[in-house]
């Protein structure tokens, strides 16, 4: 936990203060997992405040502190899924085409061992962006949470309410669709 | 090795790669104040649509009074509630009981 379960009560309580404290303390982390579920750096931010906006108005009906990460978690994969769905029902998920902050990062550099690192960089977000975007929301988030996050089968209960086995079965077929892809793609 | 425990390998390094590639990025400035102000947004948002519904419960509320004033008085004003008297009823009800009664006192 990143902050005491006293500073979650507060904020639950009503504490705007204390939910400050909270955002601050997160933003950064969760700022980072949603960069890694979607894979538009630009977006990031717009889908970091939807977490927390909706994690603002769901305070409330969370049981206890203990659970607040899991369920912050949560909210976290459930905005991106609902970016992710929106983005291909706009057909505008181009996995393959650089973002704009990627465009400007890469006219930004000066060349060099830096250029080339991020360059570098850029070739594996792209690679495992359209990888992702070859399987579904579902797989997609799954996965990134288990094999990028590093999350634990435990952690992922919690997460997504479901047994560890049953949890197991959807991870091996999403790691299946994602290796067909990946071969296909070789 | 076969190829796909070989390509399982290189999915795994692959995730590895990617998660270096994409570090923890750092919140802009405006994050915070952006935040509150879609906060307050949805707040107001909220408010507005509960008042727009207080609004439209009164407007319907007022609209079935008047509609049931309309409808119902004027047929209340036409049938009265009660037509006979309380002795005119007990009488078309026992019409023998009366005779009876007058006939034991009159003996």
């Amino acid at each position: 936990m990143l902050v005491e379960f006293e500073l979650i009560e507060r904020a639950r309580s009503g504490d705007d203060g204390a939910f400050n404290q909270v955002v601050q303390a997160y933003r950064k982390r969760i700022l980072g997992t949603i960069a890694r579920l979607i894979g538009r750096p630009e977006d990031v931010e717009d889908v970091g405040q939807e977490v927390f906006v909706r994690l603002y108005y769901s305070l409330d009906q969370l049981r206890t502190p203990e659970v607040f990460e899991p369920w912050l978690y949560r909210l976290t994969v459930n905005a991106a899924y609902d970016y992710l769905r929106r983005q291909r029902r706009r057909q505008e998920s181009r996995m393959s085409d650089l973002s704009e902050q990627q465009v400007l990062l890469a006219d930004a550099l000066a060349g060099g061992k830096q250029r080339q690192e991020e360059e570098r960089r850029t070739k594996i977000r792209e690679m495992v962006d359209s990888l992702l975007g070859k399987v579904s929301e579902e797989d997609r988030i799954l996965l990134t949470l288990k094999e990028v996050e590093g999350l634990s089968l435990k952690e992922l209960e919690k997460i997504y309410g479901v047994n560890e086995n049953a949890l197991k079965v959807r991870l091996f077929r999403a790691r299946q669709r994602v290796l067909k892809a990946y071969e296909a793609q070789e | 090795m076969d190829r796909t425990e070989y390509n399982d390998d290189k999915l795994d390094a692959l995730w590895a790669a990617y998660r270096d590639a994409c570090p923890d990025p750092e919140p802009s400035a405006g994050f915070t104040p952006g935040l509150w102000k879609r906060i307050e947004a949805r707040r107001s948002t909220n408010l507005m649509v509960f008042r727009r519904l207080a609004q439209l419960c009164a407007g319907a509320t007022l609209a079935l009074t008047v509609l049931m004033g309309l409808v119902l008085i004027p047929h209340l004003e036409q049938t009265p509630a009660v037509s006979t008297t309380y002795a005119d009823a007990l009488a078309a009800e026992h019409p023998n009981t009366y005779v009876d009664i007058f006939a034991g006192e009159i003996k």
